[in-house]
């Protein structure tokens, strides 16, 4: 029902956002708070079909989607209204990815919220959003071609898509997930497959590239392990080189690259990247029984902080024109309540404690320890001391200088809704650890 | 109680922000009365604590499955530290009285002071180090928003550095909790026996760039340089300190056979530090920089004291640390004040404040011979165990360490002979000498504290001798 709700709600929600923009809204509201009741209740796509199965983590992140969604939605206006039906079908799609015990059922719900992504990028008002949409287009197409290819070899040695009963131990069925994993890494932007987010991210409108770089990637990193954890438990070793490889390039080039950028949208699309690197290690660990609770925190808090970011940058770009770094000079002064988000979600993403960023950083790096993997989380650790710097960059620009020009913003109601909805998620996760790592001890 | 303390502040500050932003007059006098109810509470635990042990003040927000929650236990070690916060945080609003935009710089103080009452109550290793992270931010804007000119430099220096060592010092808390699986300072003690050498040089690295030991120091003289004064008392008063608890309870008292094998490393970098700073203050000009290399200077006597490990050590290192916040706390008010009023921060550039300033010349000369170590002072208690703590220790070769008293007397007697004697330079000339009763009362406090603590040291001992009781066993 959960689901159902959801996609039902987007096929009415277009008949409303031309004109009753708020109805639409109430609309799209009432049918993220309804999926999560029906949650609650557990009355999810587990109780018709055999491919999907539902537990206490897995309703966790749900609950962290939907509400996400929510703080999304209100905060659309203007030409990005479309989007809410977009969100409503994202919201679906993504409760559906992150129950199913299917290999095949996840290939097709990742290559649904490609498609979404896709339309979601189309949202296009200049040359700017085109080059933008562009790149995603052509990245997305390129990695669903890859992981389809990986797909194919799987289904040919695998006489099950069943996660519990696949084939994962023969060298071919490594290699089959391997290319498969090649293909995902375009969308969670490993380096070096990275190369279009940074310019994605950047170009596409902004609210969009909040869900693309925010919550649609904390989705896949939770499915994909879910997906993937079978053959990580059969190639240990493997997988301990290949993730922390993987890590330590993408962390260190991203966060490297992030300190040359101008546009604050490059800073927060590498500081993206990055963050898909630290998010890697409990990968790496799978060894660890925290493993899981690492992804699940990392991909918790990042949903909230990542949405965030985007969602302030997407409001301060329309109301007071600000695309580079040096723009945001004396924010405090512009628009107070702006500059309070912003700085304490960008504090959130460098790690600074009771926000969200650090104990999912916390969990994430022990479990990592916990695997005996030290050193990577020495790196791992000395890397977000340095993206510290950029975040500390941004927020000297908001508050120690001084404005250069006299225009204010005030920010508008749904947007205050949906960033004090993002806070309070980052606060909530911030403080309390209990119920993530208690649902999701391995 | 204890939690309230401790999370209260957080949003206290942002209702004090926000509530007092048409009229900001009210503010510092809601941020003394918070500060007040933190000092006594921190007086009522002392009056609770127990003949030995910890007092437990609750545990919440319990996870039982990564055995990770935030306990809340208290010693004399931490009561000392609880109390020493709170009185400079309202020794601090004091002596701010007069300070622009007070709806942001009393709000910030009083964030600060949540987190930091966290560092001092909480036995969960990993909340330690949430708290000891937390101090950075109210104390990165106060000095990037109402430093001096290069405050934003120094700001992010002291941010990115102090943050950076931090890592290192994670790292060493999560293979702690990997060998011992358990995050509380009690119990951890008892598992972690032999720990090894990689665990206990990581936190070192965190709390010797607290503290700051050479070659770690770096950040605080710029720190220190563009921090308002009130700011520079809460960084050398309280901050520091962080560096030198942390030592103690983290290395000393969590790690005492790791610590016994590396505590002639630890004792080399307390007298690099002590004789390095020493010689750097002496060549220096700028007052405010002179004073921090004496601040510098006297935390390297702490780390050497906390590095014999004996009851003597510690108890000597704890009168430091609070001497040290006693008696360079008004030399970093008065430099500042100096500045304010001649326009200058050069020592050749003072001279003959004595006539114009009689009262806060007498207050910095006492707090300089304190630092000197005269008699009657704290100085002179804190430098005299020390070195015989050390003697006894390391034996006679160590007296060197005494040197370290030669040089404080050179650059002190130096800076009063160049700015508060002599002829009136043309600085002091045009200065206006007036300074707000509540300053002057800030500064009275200070000096009163120096000398009684100076002939009276036996209530600090006393509390020394509860907090250490745990040497009893080695």
């Amino acid at each position: 029902m959960s689901f159902a709700i959801l996609i039902i709600a987007g096929l009415i929600v277009p008949l409303f956002y031309k004109k009753h923009i708020t109805v639409a809204k109430i609309v799209t509201a009432a049918a993220f708070a309804m999926s999560a009741l029906f949650i609650f209740m557990g009355n999810d796509l587990s109780q018709f079909f055999n491919y999907f199965a539902s537990d206490d983590a897995t309703r966790l992140i749900e609950y962290v989607v939907l509400l996400t969604l929510v703080a999304v939605s209100v905060s659309l206006t203007g030409f990005e209204r479309p989007m809410l039906a977009q969100m409503l079908f994202l919201g679906g799609i993504s409760l559906a990815i992150l129950e199913t015990t299917n290999m095949f059922i996840f290939i097709v719900l990742f290559e649904a919220i490609a498609i979404i992504s896709y339309v979601l990028a189309a949202n296009i008002r200049n040359y700017y959003n085109a080059e933008g949409a562009i790149k995603t287009f052509i990245a997305g197409a390129v990695a669903g071609g890859v992981i389809l290819l990986g797909f194919a070899i799987f289904s040919v040695i695998t006489p099950s898509f069943d996660y519990a009963t696949m084939e994962v131990s023969s060298k071919y069925s490594l290699v089959a997930a391997a290319i498969m994993l090649a293909g995902i890494f375009y969308k969670l932007t490993i380096v070096p497959m990275h190369g279009w987010a940074s310019d994605a991210y950047a170009q596409i409108n902004h609210a969009v590239a909040s869900i693309l770089s925010g919550l649609i990637k904390s989705v896949i990193l939770v499915a994909v392990f879910k997906a993937f954890y079978p053959f990580f438990k059969s190639f240990p070793s493997v997988s301990v080189l290949i993730f922390s490889f993987f890590a330590v390039v993408t962390m260190t080039l991203a966060n490297f690259m992030a300190l040359w950028q101008k546009r604050v949208s490059k800073v927060l699309a590498y500081s993206s990247i990055a963050h898909s690197g630290y998010a890697l290690i409990p990968f790496a660990a799978v060894a660890s029984k925290y493993a899981y609770s690492g992804i699940l925190y990392y991909a918790i808090a990042y949903t909230f902080m990542q949405t965030s970011v985007f969602m302030i940058l997407n409001g301060l770009r329309k109301d007071l024109g600000i695309k580079y770094i040096e723009d945001l000079k004396g924010l405090s002064k512009k628009s107070g309540v702006y500059a309070f988000f912003f700085t304490a979600q960008l504090f959130s993403l460098a790690g600074i404690p009771l926000l969200a960023g650090f104990l999912s950083k916390a969990v994430a790096f022990y479990a990592g320890v916990d695997a005996g993997l030290w050193p990577l989380v020495l790196v791992a650790l000395l890397n977000s001391a340095l993206a510290v710097a950029y975040y500390a960059w941004l927020v000297k620009h908001i508050y120690f200088d001084a404005p250069e020009d006299d225009r204010t913003s005030t920010i508008p109601t749904g947007a205050l809704i949906g960033q004090s909805i993002l806070l309070a998620g980052t606060i909530y996760f911030g403080i309390v650890a209990g119920q993530v790592i208690s649902s999701s001890m391995m | 109680m204890a939690f309230l303390m401790i999370f209260l502040p957080i949003f206290l500050s942002i209702v004090l922000y926000l509530g007092t932003r048409k009229d900001e007059s009210q503010t510092k006098y809601i941020a003394m009365g918070w500060f007040g109810l933190q000092l006594v509470y921190a007086l009522v635990l002392l009056s609770q604590l127990p003949e030995h042990g910890m007092l437990d003040l609750g545990t919440y927000l319990s996870v039982p499955e990564f055995n990770f929650d935030l306990k809340l236990q208290v010693d004399a070690l931490s009561v000392i530290m609880l109390i020493l916060t709170a009185g400079l945080l309202l020794l601090v609003s004091l002596t701010s009285w007069e300070e622009k935009n007070q709806g942001g710089y009393f709000s910030l103080l009083v964030l600060f002071s949540g987190p930091i009452f966290g560092v001092f109550m909480t036995t969960n290793v990993l909340w330690f180090f949430m708290f000891w992270e937390l101090t950075l931010l109210p104390m990165l804007f106060l000095v990037g928003v109402w430093g001096g000119e290069r405050r934003i430099y120094a700001a992010v220096k002291f941010f990115l550095y102090t943050h950076v060592a931090s890592m290192f010092m994670l790292v060493g808390f999560f293979l702690l909790y990997k060998q011992t699986g358990m995050w509380d300072i009690s119990m951890i003690k008892e598992a972690a026996i032999a720990t090894p050498a990689l665990v206990w040089w990581l936190m070192f690295i965190g709390f010797a760039a607290k503290l700051p030991s050479f070659p770690f120091h770096t950040w605080l003289p710029d720190a220190h340089v563009e921090a308002p004064s009130a700011i520079s008392v809460l960084l050398a008063g309280v901050l520091l300190k962080m560096g030198a608890y942390g030592l103690i309870r983290f290395t000393v008292e969590l790690m005492p056979e790791t610590t016994k094998e590396f505590a002639v490393y630890m004792l080399a970098f307390g007298l690099v530090t002590t004789l390095f700073a020493g010689f750097l203050a002496v060549y220096e000009r700028h007052i405010k920089k002179m004073v921090a290399y004496s601040s510098i200077s006297h935390m390297g006597l702490v780390v050497v004291a906390i590095s014999t490990m004996t009851y003597d050590g510690l108890s000597a290192a704890l009168y430091e640390m609070v001497g040290h916040a006693l008696v360079i706390s008004p030399l970093f008010l008065i430099a500042g004040w100096f500045h304010h009023k001649t326009h200058t921060w050069y020592l050749d550039e003072m001279g003959g404040i004595m006539k114009k300033a009689p009262y806060i010349s007498a207050i910095f000369i006492l707090a300089g011979m304190a630092g000197l170590g005269l008699p009657g002072t704290m100085g002179f208690v804190g430098e005299l165990t020390i070195i015989v703590s050390a003697v006894k220790s390391f034996g006679w070769w160590i007296a060197i360490i005494a040197l370290s008293g030669l040089i404080t007397a050179g650059y002190i007697i130096w800076a009063v002979r160049r700015s508060i004697h002599g002829e009136i330079s043309p600085a002091v000339e045009k200065a206006e000498f007036v300074m707000s009763m509540p300053e002057r009362v800030g500064l009275s406090i200070f000096a009163i504290l120096i000398i009684y603590f100076g002939i009276r040291p036996q209530p600090i001992f006393d509390l020394a001798n509860q907090a250490f009781s745990f040497l009893g066993g080695m």
